[in-house]
């Protein structure tokens, strides 16, 4: 055991004293994070932003001001309607909720209640926003009328029941929720700046791992295989201690990751134990796939060239760049059969949908079989002579 | 100390080494030499045992490197052709991890590290990364390393290549100092002055074979009174060989790679100068220089093979 940690611990120290280390291992996977995370529109709920033109300045047009703040769909501003109209040209706000004066009068009295949104015309969301309009007058006009019957009872002035019904009636009524529909989609998906974060820390640590595993074909090449062959070290020490190595210098960097990813960009990562598990899986997957390479790879540089193009074309396939939900169906097939397919499955189960160990046993066994296959031929390459 | 019987081994159809035996005896240096491509470093690494055998036997010790490896390994420290070290790892690192792989730890291990460096006369660069330091200063490492389990059986693979004479000489004055102190060394290389200069008894290999193995003094008794003249010449031409070649003194005529110098394998040295030259002057080739070198192993290699030992 000893001799397998000292071959562990060298390897990792060895590994860590090159500072250009941490570029590969944090520097990119973080950048391309940040760009493919914004490119293809950050997290699923991000708002637009309205103003709110307020010419009638009654108790219901400010309580209606506030029942509409709360949605996740955009973001009111008050503002006059001179600056709501230059905003709007100036493309600085999307549109403009004007509520006209007479707008309580109309509600009370059960007319048509003067208000109107006005909107640049690329907005495509704008029957949602007149929804939720609809949905916030409807009620409002619901607890004018049901304050004014009390009026009539009571002879106290409506308002004094119309603040009591909005206060314990509260925005929790909420009718209209954004939901991202795709072609595909069953059930709820890890939004963007998630999914690129998983998605790269996997290609990254794939992309560490390659050259992590290439140390075994440029050890045969400095003659440093040939010397520890010659100590009394037994082979299956030497390849313990090799894989151990791998797997933790993997772990440290998907660790970084994880931590990194979730102070810049705000990721929630899930159920520890289900990551751990889930990662660990992929971990020995991935170091499998860089023993194949490199039993079929003569020298490193070979590795390096092999691994990449291995690398770079899964990552497209399996989801790792974009959602797999905008590839045609052939290609989605395809992803079936290859790892990070299966890796980013088991994010998306504990990320986007709170899922646990239970969760992820099926993406966690497929990960193992891929990691059978993988460290059975890549083991057997390994030349002991 | 060391055993090798009728010792042989083949890759695919071709057979590299042809029953070697010698032995070495312990406290010995002992010199394999031989060109490139004799089969020295396939035997040096059937002895360690990284290479298995097709037949023979090998003992270290008395345990059969068969059946008794990992006990053969702890005796013995491998210099191997290349450096084996890691180039971003400061020389106290790498000292300290092949110090663990042959089994040392704790203070132990740092206390070797620090001797092996004080051994080689690199202490004060105990700190600096491999790659920074010159190429000697690295074989110089390279063979601390296998010093740090002070192994009884020291076996060094052409351990000087490439590096410069006065580096060279450090590391011959080091591998004498470790044979004085009763270390048995196994020396391969090609070149004679180093194993002239450490080993006590010699091994001549070659094609796989070896083919004579005494002390240099009996194996230079063995050249029968050979002596070779080395000759410099300006236009040389092919004749001249076929010329010298019927003189009766001449055994063997070696040309070298661009035609400027013959080495010619004579019964007497001193009585054949005169019809050298004259030869050469009757085919009108110009003689820059004429030499007798003493007999050596050089001379011997030359008499036994026909080829010169750096082919």
């Amino acid at each position: 055991m000893k001799r397998i940690w000292a071959i562990c611990s060298f390897e990792i120290k060895k590994t860590f004293n090159n500072r250009h280390a941490f570029i590969t291992m944090l520097g990119l996977p973080l950048l391309f994070t940040l760009l493919f995370g914004q490119l293809l529109g950050g997290t699923s709920t991000l708002k637009v932003n309205i103003a709110f033109v307020d010419e009638d300045q009654t108790v219901i047009s400010k309580n209606l001001h506030e029942s509409l703040k709360d949605n996740d769909l955009f973001t009111l501003k008050e503002m006059s309607l001179e600056q709501a109209a230059k905003q709007v040209k100036d493309k600085k706000i999307i549109g403009l909720i004007q509520v006209k004066q007479g707008f309580e009068k109309a509600v009370v009295s059960n007319n048509q209640p003067k208000i109107s949104f006005k909107h640049n015309p690329d907005f495509t969301s704008s029957s949602m926003v007149d929804q939720i309009i609809s949905n916030a007058v409807s009620k409002a006009a619901i607890q004018a009328k049901a304050s004014t019957v009390w009026n009539q009872y009571s002879k106290k002035p409506w308002e004094d029941m119309y603040t009591i019904l909005n206060k314990d009636i509260s925005s929790s009524d909420q009718i209209i929720h954004k939901v991202a529909i795709t072609k595909n989609l069953k059930t709820e998906e890890m939004d963007n700046m998630s999914a690129r974060s998983a998605g790269f820390s996997i290609m990254f640590v794939m992309i560490v791992m390659m050259s992590t595993t290439g140390v075994l074909l440029d050890a045969r090449k400095t003659g440093v295989w040939y010397r520890l062959l010659s100590t009394p070290t037994a082979r299956f020490q030497i390849i313990c201690g090799y894989l151990l190595a791998f797997f933790l210098i993997g772990w440290i960097q998907f660790g970084l990751l994880i931590g990194s990813s979730t102070l810049l960009f705000g990721v929630h990562w899930g159920n520890l134990m289900g990551i751990f598990i889930l990662v660990s899986a992929l971990l020995i997957c991935v170091i499998g796939l860089g023993l194949l390479i490199s039993g079929f790879a003569k020298t490193t540089e070979q590795q390096g060239a092999l691994g990449s193009i291995i690398i770079t074309a899964t990552c497209m396939l399996a989801g790792v760049f974009w959602p797999l939900d905008i590839v045609p169906n052939f290609m989605q097939k395809i992803a079936e059969f290859i790892p990070q397919t299966w890796a980013m499955k088991g994010f998306t189960e504990l990320i986007a949908r709170g899922g646990n160990v239970a969760d992820i046993i099926a993406p966690v066994c497929v990960l193992l079989a891929f990691a059978a296959t993988f460290l059975v031929v890549g083991m057997m390459r390994i030349r002991y002579e | 100390m060391l055993e090798v019987n009728h010792l042989r081994k083949s890759f695919g159809k071709t057979e590299v080494v042809k029953g070697v035996t010698f032995t070495v005896d312990k406290g010995e240096a002992f010199g394999l030499l031989g060109p490139n491509g004799a089969g020295k470093s396939t035997t040096i690494s059937m002895i360690c045992g990284l290479l298995p055998y097709d037949s023979g036997e090998i003992k270290v010790d008395g345990f059969s490197v068969k059946e008794h490896q990992m006990e053969i390994k702890r005796k013995i420290g491998v210099v191997p052709q290349d450096i084996a070290l890691y180039p971003t790892m400061s020389a106290h690192d790498n000292l300290i991890f092949w110090g663990k792989m042959y089994g040392l730890s704790g203070k132990q291990v740092v206390k070797k590290a620090n001797e092996v460096l004080e051994f080689v006369g690199l202490l004060d660069r105990g700190k600096d990364k491999i790659e920074t330091f010159s190429g000697g200063m690295k074989r110089r490492i390279n063979i601390g390393a296998a010093l740090m389990h002070q192994p009884e059986l020291l076996i060094m693979d052409e351990p000087t290549v490439g590096i410069d004479p006065q580096s060279r000489n450090h590391i011959l004055e080091t591998v004498k100092e470790l044979n004085k102190q009763g270390m048995t060394i196994i020396y391969t290389s090609h070149y004679m002055e180093e194993v002239e200069f450490l080993c006590k008894r010699i091994g001549i290999i070659d094609h796989g074979e070896v083919i004579a193995v005494g002390t240099k003094d009996d194996l230079v008794k063995r050249l029968s009174g050979g002596t070779v003249v080395k000759m410099e010449v300006n236009h040389f031409q092919n004749r001249l060989v076929e010329e010298l070649n019927t003189l009766p003194l001449v055994e063997k005529v070696m040309v070298n790679d661009d035609k400027t110098e013959l080495e010619i394998l004579v019964s007497s040295g001193h009585q054949a100068l005169g019809e050298l030259v004259s030869t050469a002057i009757k085919n009108f080739i110009e003689v820059s220089s004429i030499k007798v070198q003493e007999p050596n192993l050089e001379t011997l290699f030359l008499q036994l093979t026909g080829r010169s030992l750096r082919d």
